[in-house]
């Protein structure tokens, strides 16, 4: 995998009359990947969004794309999904997908080609003549999926695109977000589904209160946060188990199962491995199971936003 | 097609393609031509002849009060009371108007008479009553004064005042042509509003289903917002041409039948002869003669577009700004008053201009820009020329109006460009303030 960047951003500096929306955001996104970008509401996500798409100039710093500093030739070149409808209303489906395309800089021949493309793969052949308001939120969706992918843009900023979408609609999206990635798209994700972002997501960076906070590969970011936790499913009695090994450890948790088995959530502190916790525990109950526990990003999102 | 064109282009097609854009084209003319019917209809006077029965309580009158063909006197039986005589009126279908002369009428300046109806007469009905009663009166007085007759007459005096421009001795019924003024004056502030606000409706639906965000990436947010005014505003024209030429043709189609219908049965003639004639329908008609022949109707329209055009950019941009700065169309009302408080006061003070068209009051209302687009209508109804407004005073308005719209607009893109993009708080006037300074 190449180790390019589309977007580089250094030393990004915005600030609106009464607050601070970005405070020296520094963020590389790789070429051919899905970058997550994840942050509380307000954290200046959107704002982050808008300058990459230049509908706001940054106060101090730069933007580069794909080695060039971002300039309106590369409006072409990216692609934006925003949250909410994102459509009007009261066109038809079939027009308005032509007025966007164009917008974009398609010539009305080559859009028509694309979007008859993209219609049929996402199965809305027959919505041409249909206005928007008489869609389902999941059809809506889909529409402006196309209407944002239909330019063949490098950068693709996606903005909730899963929200409201039903398991198969949300599953076709998801596909088409891996093709695309597949095709050499790069894609920018903003969401707030953790899943989807463990599913999809090769990076991530969090933004916290104008201020990047993490950035990091999925497995790097969770294992920066992991904490050593593990669970055992063990046959045997609950005194046993607490009582065969002194010092080293905690009990974070313990359930009982059944009868006389249990599961316990344990941490090890400091170098205690698990080697020594099993040898010690070993002769008192009988092992079923050991698990590390790795975090979720969700878990890392939430450690990561609460301890600022 | 340049991505201003192709926005213009939307924002215009998208809004003559609708129904009810189409709806209105037709039904626009049917109101005017209502209204026109109705004009002519009340200034018809509603009937020929009316049958009147007299209650005489001082006998005095039978002998001086003036019967004629059209107004026609019965007296009531001497017998009867004043109420008796009531069931008489109520129950004779025949009985338009009951009239009663009190006992001491005659004698004292302090009674009144009064006249019962079945159907309210028209003005001119009551005003015909009540001179003949008044000239009965006078002449009792005269016989009982011993005053000669022919002196009497000769101290009696029955002045029309003609009132008739000096430059253009053509130039009457500027009461009516100030009717057809105020028409207009509601037509252009109608249009200025509801087009206007069209433009605050496609900014606000456009910033909360946050398409906003994916046009101003292609073209700026002043191109955006100059390109909604301008579409909107070519289908505010496009809808007042097609009501001009619906209107035209329905004037020579359908006014021909009803006037003979309803107005002139003896004029049966045809339509194509009705063509011939220039529109002379009915001579008798002087409404419907009048619309056609006296208006200026090609200033009229000309000056309407162009007054709407000024009034509507400088509206429609203070509009879009109040767009950009709400989140939905509720939160709207708090802006939207400044911005309606001069129209409706314009369309107050209109009637204050008809009274006197070429007033100082009536030259800055038409000159101020926030109200001059309704009051220079109204003056320029009412007649171009020394009477009403002058040429100048019409150019001088129209580029008062230009400059002052090129400000509001630029001012309004800064609202425009700072609101469009911030969601959830709802915008105050010292938001708008902030965001003007910035």
């Amino acid at each position: 995998m190449s180790s390019k960047n589309i977007i580089e951003i250094e030393g990004l500096h915005k600030s609106y009359s009464d607050h601070k929306a970005l405070d020296n955001i520094n963020l590389s996104i790789g070429e051919s990947k899905i970058f997550g970008l994840l942050g509380p509401n307000g954290a200046g996500k959107t704002t982050l969004i808008r300058i990459i798409n230049q509908i706001l100039q940054p106060d101090q710093g730069v933007v580069r794309f794909a080695g060039e500093l971002l300039s309106r030739k590369h409006i072409h070149s990216i692609g934006y999904l925003p949250e909410e409808r994102g459509l009007y209303k009261k066109m038809k489906v079939g027009e308005q997908a032509l007025y966007l395309a164009q917008l974009k800089g398609l010539s009305k021949k080559d859009a028509k080609q694309k979007l008859n493309y993209w219609f049929e793969k996402l199965g809305a052949d027959n919505w041409w003549n249909k206005k928007v308001e008489d869609l389902s939120k999941g059809m809506a969706q889909k529409i402006q999926f196309i209407t944002t992918v239909l330019h063949e843009p490098k950068v693709l900023i996606l903005d909730e695109p899963l929200s409201g979408l039903d398991p198969v609609n949300s599953l076709l999206i998801k596909n088409e977000i891996l093709e695309l990635k597949k095709n050499n798209t790069s894609i920018i994700l903003s969401t707030h589904d953790m899943n989807s972002v463990e599913e999809i997501c090769d990076e991530v960076a969090i933004i916290n209160n104008s201020k990047k906070i993490l950035q990091g590969s999925i497995t790097e970011i969770k294992k920066n946060y992991e904490e050593n936790l593990w669970t055992i499913l063990y046959r045997g009695n609950q005194m046993n188990f607490t009582n065969a090994v002194w010092g080293g450890w905690e009990l974070i948790n313990h359930k009982t199962i059944n009868d006389s088995i249990n599961k316990a959530e344990i941490k090890l502190l400091n170098d205690f491995t698990i080697n020594k916790f099993i040898k010690g525990i070993v002769d008192h109950v009988e092992i079923l199971e050991i698990n590390k526990k790795t975090p979720s990003i969700s878990d890392v999102f939430i450690k990561a936003t609460t301890d600022e | 097609m340049n991505k201003i064109g192709l926005i213009i282009s939307r924002e215009y097609l998208t809004r003559v393609k609708k129904k009810s854009f189409i709806l209105m084209s037709f039904l626009g003319p049917l109101l005017i031509f209502g209204f026109v019917l109705l004009t002519a209809y009340l200034s018809k006077g509603n009937k020929e002849k009316y049958e009147i029965l007299v209650v005489d309580e001082s006998h005095l009158f039978d002998s001086i009060l003036r019967n004629s063909d059209k107004y026609h006197l019965q007296w009531a039986p001497k017998n009867k009371d004043y109420k008796e005589v009531q069931d008489i009126f109520k129950k004779d279908d025949q009985l338009d108007l009951l009239v009663y002369l009190p006992i001491n009428l005659i004698k004292t300046n302090s009674m009144t008479a009064k006249c019962l109806y079945k159907e309210i007469p028209s003005t001119g009905v009551q005003k015909h009553l009540s001179s003949i009663i008044n000239e009965a009166i006078e002449l009792y007085r005269v016989s009982f004064n011993k005053i000669d007759i022919s002196t009497y007459k000769s101290i009696k005096t029955k002045i029309n005042l003609d009132v008739v421009d000096i430059e253009n001795k053509a130039n009457r019924n500027i009461q009516r042509k100030a009717f057809v003024g105020i028409a207009f004056a509601m037509f252009i502030y109608a249009f200025i509003f509801l087009y206007s606000v069209q433009v605050m409706r496609g900014v606000i639906e456009e910033k909360s289903n946050r398409i906003v965000e994916i046009i101003i990436s292609s073209v700026s947010t002043f191109e955006l917002m100059m390109a909604k005014i301008i579409g909107v505003g070519l289908v505010g024209i496009t809808q007042f041409i097609i009501w001009t030429i619906v209107t035209m043709i329905m004037s020579v189609t359908i006014l021909p039948f009803l006037i003979q219908d309803s107005y002139n049965p003896s004029l049966q003639m045809n339509s194509n002869k009705l063509l011939e004639n220039n529109f002379k329908i009915d001579p008798n008609n002087e409404a419907i003669q009048f619309i056609i022949n006296d208006i200026q109707w090609s200033y009229l329209i000309l000056f309407f577009i162009l007054f709407f055009l000024g009034g509507y950019f400088l509206y429609s941009g203070l509009m879009a700004a109040i767009g950009a700065a709400v989140d939905e169309e509720a939160d709207t009302q708090q802006f939207l008053l400044p911005l309606t408080i001069p129209m409706v006061f314009a369309i107050l003070m209109s009637s204050k201009v008809i009274d006197e068209p070429s007033s100082s009051l009536a030259f800055w209302l038409s000159e101020i820009p926030f109200t001059s687009p309704i009051i220079m209508i109204v003056r320029i109804a009412m007649g171009i020329g020394d009477s009403s407004v002058e040429i100048w005073e019409i150019v001088l308005s129209l580029f008062l109006l230009v400059i002052t719209f090129v400000g509001t607009t630029w001012l309004s893109g800064k609202i425009y460009r700072k609101g469009i993009l911030s969601y959830g708080k709802k915008a105050s006037y010292s938001d708008l303030f902030k965001w003007l300074k910035n």
